[in-house]
Order: structure tokens, then C-alpha cells, then sequence
């Protein structure tokens, strides 16, 4: 489980992430939904230790993310899509970060195998297509097997294809019992994979609730997304 | 799996010497120390082949080291290199997401980089050398062996600044972080000061003598250093210094600033 508990992030003058709070339960994709520039990815970061919060904390598995023993066996990220040397190949990028965290190199062949890329696990990462670099990133994801999965925007740039198969890899990740953590700006998407939705605007929390439970609000999950964006930060928290 | 019930410091090495010898870069930055020093000690060579008066064995040595001006270069920007390429790719992200101790991170590429960049620069050093040997092979220029203690030191020394210009570049890479700005200071800090020898006039020898590419040529690469700078053990103090300074305001900006 991921707890976040009165999460605050400025950069510069920029408030980023607003008092945020919130858990992520295991067994079911959480969707992350706001508008670009609402904070999820300052709240990924965050959640990650990458950016240190001007106030609150996170937990995850009761512990913060620094005092992880083996970080890669217990969350598995997707950030960007495109968080590669150019000149690395995807093998050699997995087999870095499998070595850091003590993972075996027969885990960097299955992760590989499981994504599709084994063919081309040695082209350098530079002449990837977006969708390819989405898989290594989701391969880097998986290599330690963790219980926790977090990924930003996921589908972004992906042909049909690839977005039929990630949200089938979510809905399987999610139903192993595992934590999915995914965020989008489209309400549509998570509706084909998420269970449960927080949604945020300009850093707050505006709604933490189900999918079916944000549904019956309005007369679609969409006019239900923009009317509560919309009214952004001026409402009060609307929570389930 | 490994057994251990944590990361340590040999899993992040293992992930650092994994980065850096899976970049074309590297290969290249090191193979062009070597190239260079051993290009200039054959070129310096082949000069004093038919050069009057008959070049002494000093004279030849000193000369013959003269690549590691360049070399240094490389092996410094190897360094940046080691930190700057994460940053300008992201990868620095998946870096500390998989290991978030970032001064461990900084502890390991130092001393991946610091290995390589020593064992370059020694194998690059003694490559100047014997290829300033090789080129005035039958001529009157008088040999000269490694086995001389007075031979052998700046050789050494010189392989050991190169080592220590490596350290310098990741130093400066964690505090710069941009590939660009902190090649840039690199070279700054090696040779601009060098424009205060105008400012100065004779007096700027004081100040001089502590500028790295004045410690290389006048005091490390030289069997007998230049009078009035600093002996080649004290340069060689001189440059740990200034690595250990860079990396220790590397690593105290990496641990505070968002990644």
C-alpha cells in the first residue's frame, strides 16, 4: 500500500502539489487523473524520494522510499518514456539497474521477453521507436518483480496495439494482487483499466472514489472528470 | 539473487562499471588518451632524431609527455561524462529510484571512473614514453629505461594526474550536471587561469604553480621540475584536493537537489 499524507511541493513559485493525501491499495489499478500540469508527475516523483516534499510524507509498505532494501524488488516505475542513454543498448541498460539492486541477469531476459523487445535487446536505445522505449521502460518496471507498480501516463504515443497491451498488463498486475498505480490525463482511458480513481487538480485532491461511484455522478465519466476540474481548487475535496 | 539483506556499495559499483563500459563514449575517450600520448611521444621523438644539439634524455622525456595535455581532457570529460550523461538522458531518474543512497551513487561512479581513469592514464603515460623510445631508436639521442627511479616517477605521476583529472571531471559533472557547462568549467578550471599570467607579469608564478596545467607540465610531467613551482608530489597533493573538493560539493548538491 501506498500512503500519501499531506503532500506539499513548490517549485519556485509554483505550488506544485497542494496538501495532497491519499492511499493505493493492492489488488486493483488505481488511475492518477488531472489535467497536464495538475502534479501527478510532481506526486510520482515525490512518491519515488527523486524530489524531496516541502511537507508531508509517503509510505509505502509502511516504510519511506530511502529506507527500501532492495528499491527495484519493491516498486517498479515508468516515468518517461524516453529515460535512456541513446547510445546504451536496452540489455545493457536492464543489466545496469539489475545489478544495483542484486537481481539475476536471467530476470533481465524474461523482463525483456515478457515486453517483446528480446530482438532487439541489443540495438541501442537512441534509434528506439516511442512505443519500444515505453516497453523497455516497463520492462526496467518489472525486473524486480515488485509488489508496487507506478506509471506515468503509460499509453502516451503508443499505437493501438501497444495501448491494448499495456491495459491488459495492468488489469493482470492489478488482479496478482500487486499495487497499479497509473496516471492519465484522459478519463476514458482509466475507465478500460481502473477500478479506482484519485483524481487532483492544480495539486489537490478532488476526488478519491470509484470508477463506478464517479460514474453515477454525472451522465458520463467524462462530464463527471471536467465538471470536478473544472471547478478545480475553488471546491472542497470531494472524497468517497 | 544476492544474498545480503540490502544494496551495498559493491552492487552500485557493479551498476556504475556496467553504465560506463556499455556507452561508445567511454571507449572512445579512453582509447584517444592513449592515442595521444603515445602519437605525441612518437612525433616528439621523431624531432629530436636529427635535432642540434643532440637532445638529452630529459629533454626527450619531458617532451614526450607532452600528450597528456590533451589527454587529461579526455579523461576528464570521461568523468563528466559518467554524470552528465544520466541528467542530459534521464537516466539519473531510474538511477536513484533504484538506488536512493545518491551519495552512495557518487561513491561508486567516482571509483569506476577514478579505476578506469588511473588505468588509462598510466597505460597512456607509459605509452608516450616508450613510443618517444621507439622513434629515436639509432639516432644519438641517449635512452633511457623505466627502471631509473628518475624516469620511471614522472612517467608514474603522469598517469596518475590523468587518473585524478577523471575524478576532477565527475566531480565537476554532479555539480554542474549539464554536459555542455560542465565541460566548460572543466577546461576552466585547467587552463583559464593561465590568462592571469598576462595580469600578473613574473610575480604570477606564486599564484600559477596551482593551476592543474602548470602542475602537469612544469612539475608532474618533468624529470625535474621547473624551478620556483611545486615538486610532483606536492602537484599530485595539489590535484587530490581539488578532486576531493569538487566531489564533496558534488555530492552535498546531489543529496539536497530534486532529482
Amino acid at each position: 500500500m501506498i500512503e500519501v499524507r499531506g503532500l506539499v511541493k513548490r517549485y519556485g513559485a509554483t505550488l506544485a502539489v497542494d496538501r495532497l493525501s491519499f492511499d493505493v491499495r493492492p489488488g486493483t489499478v488505481t488511475g492518477f487523473l488531472g489535467p497536464n500540469g495538475s502534479g501527478k508527475s510532481s506526486t510520482m516523483r515525490l512518491i519515488l524520494g527523486l524530489d524531496a516534499p516541502d511537507a508531508g510524507s509517503v509510505r509505502i509498505g509502511g516504510r519511506r522510499y530511502r529506507e527500501l532494501a532492495w528499491p527495484l524488488r519493491e516498486v517498479g516505475a515508468v516515468l518517461e518514456a524516453r529515460a535512456f542513454h541513446p547510445g546504451r543498448s536496452a540489455r545493457a541498460h536492464l543489466v545496469a539497474l539489475a545489478a544495483g539492486n542484486g537481481i539475476g541477469r536471467s530476470r533481465v531476459d524474461e523482463v525483456l521477453d515478457a515486453v517483446g523487445l528480446t530482438g532487439v535487446a541489443g540495438r541501442r536505445v537512441g534509434r528506439f521507436s516511442l512505443g519500444m522505449a515505453q516497453r523497455l521502460g516497463i520492462a526496467a518496471a518489472l525486473l524486480g518483480n515488485p509488489g508496487v507498480l507506478l506509471l506515468d501516463e503509460p499509453v502516451n504515443g503508443l499505437d493501438p496495439e501497444g495501448v491494448r497491451w499495456i491495459r491488459g498488463l495492468l488489469r493482470s498486475l492489478g488482479a496478482q494482487g500487486r499495487v497499479v498505480f497509473v496516471s492519465s490525463h484522459l478519463i476514458s482511458e482509466l475507465a478500460l483499466t481502473a477500478d479506482h480513481v484519485v483524481v487532483i487538480g492544480k495539486g489537490r485532491l478532488l476526488a478519491d472514489t470509484s470508477v463506478a461511484e464517479l460514474a453515477a455522478r454525472s451522465a458520463s465519466l467524462e462530464d463527471a472528470f471536467l465538471r470536478l476540474t473544472a471547478a478545480g481548487s475553488d471546491a472542497g475535496a470531494w472524497t468517497a | 539473487m544476492t544474498a545480503g539483506s540490502r544494496y551495498r556499495l559493491r552492487h552500485v559499483a557493479r551498476m556504475e562499471w556496467t553504465k560506463l563500459r556499455t556507452v561508445r563514449s567511454s571507449w572512445w575517450l579512453a582509447v584517444s588518451s592513449v592515442l595521444a600520448m603515445a602519437g605525441a611521444g612518437a612525433g616528439v621523438g621523431a624531432g629530436y632524431r636529427s635535432h642540434t644539439p643532440v637532445a638529452t634524455a630529459a629533454q626527450l622525456i619531458d617532451n614526450s609527455l607532452a600528450g597528456a595535455v590533451l589527454a587529461q581532457l579526455f579523461l576528464g570529460a570521461l568523468g563528466v561524462l559518467a554524470v552528465t550523461g544520466e541528467y542530459s538522458s534521464g537516466t539519473v531518474r531510474s538511477t536513484f529510484a533504484a538506488i536512493p543512497h545518491r551519495g552512495l551513487v557518487l561513491a561508486a561512479k567516482a571509483g569506476t571512473v577514478g579505476l578506469v581513469s588511473f588505468t588509462v592514464g598510466e597505460l597512456a603515460a607509459v605509452a608516450g614514453f616508450l613510443a618517444g623510445q621507439a622513434a629515436i631508436a639509432g639516432s644519438p639521442v641517449p635512452r633511457a629505461s623505466l627502471a631509473d627511479p628518475a624516469v620511471l616517477r614522472p612517467v608514474l605521476l603522469t598517469g596518475a594526474y590523468l587518473g585524478l583529472l577523471g575524478l576532477l571531471g565527475t566531480g565537476v559533472g554532479a555539480v554542474v550536471r549539464h554536459t555542455g557547462g560542465a565541460v566548460g568549467a572543466l577546461f576552466g578550471v585547467v587552463f583559464v587561469p593561465m590568462f592571469l599570467a598576462a595580469v600578473l607579469g613574473p610575480a604570477g608564478i606564486a599564484v600559477l604553480k596551482f593551476v592543474p596545467l602548470i602542475i602537469l607540465v612544469n612539475s608532474v610531467a618533468v624529470v625535474t621540475p621547473v624551478p620556483g613551482t611545486l615538486s610532483a608530489w606536492a602537484g599530485i597533493a595539489v590535484l587530490c584536493l581539488y578532486a576531493t573538493v569538487a566531489l564533496g560539493l558534488g555530492w552535498r548538491l546531489l543529496v539536497g537537489r530534486d532529482a
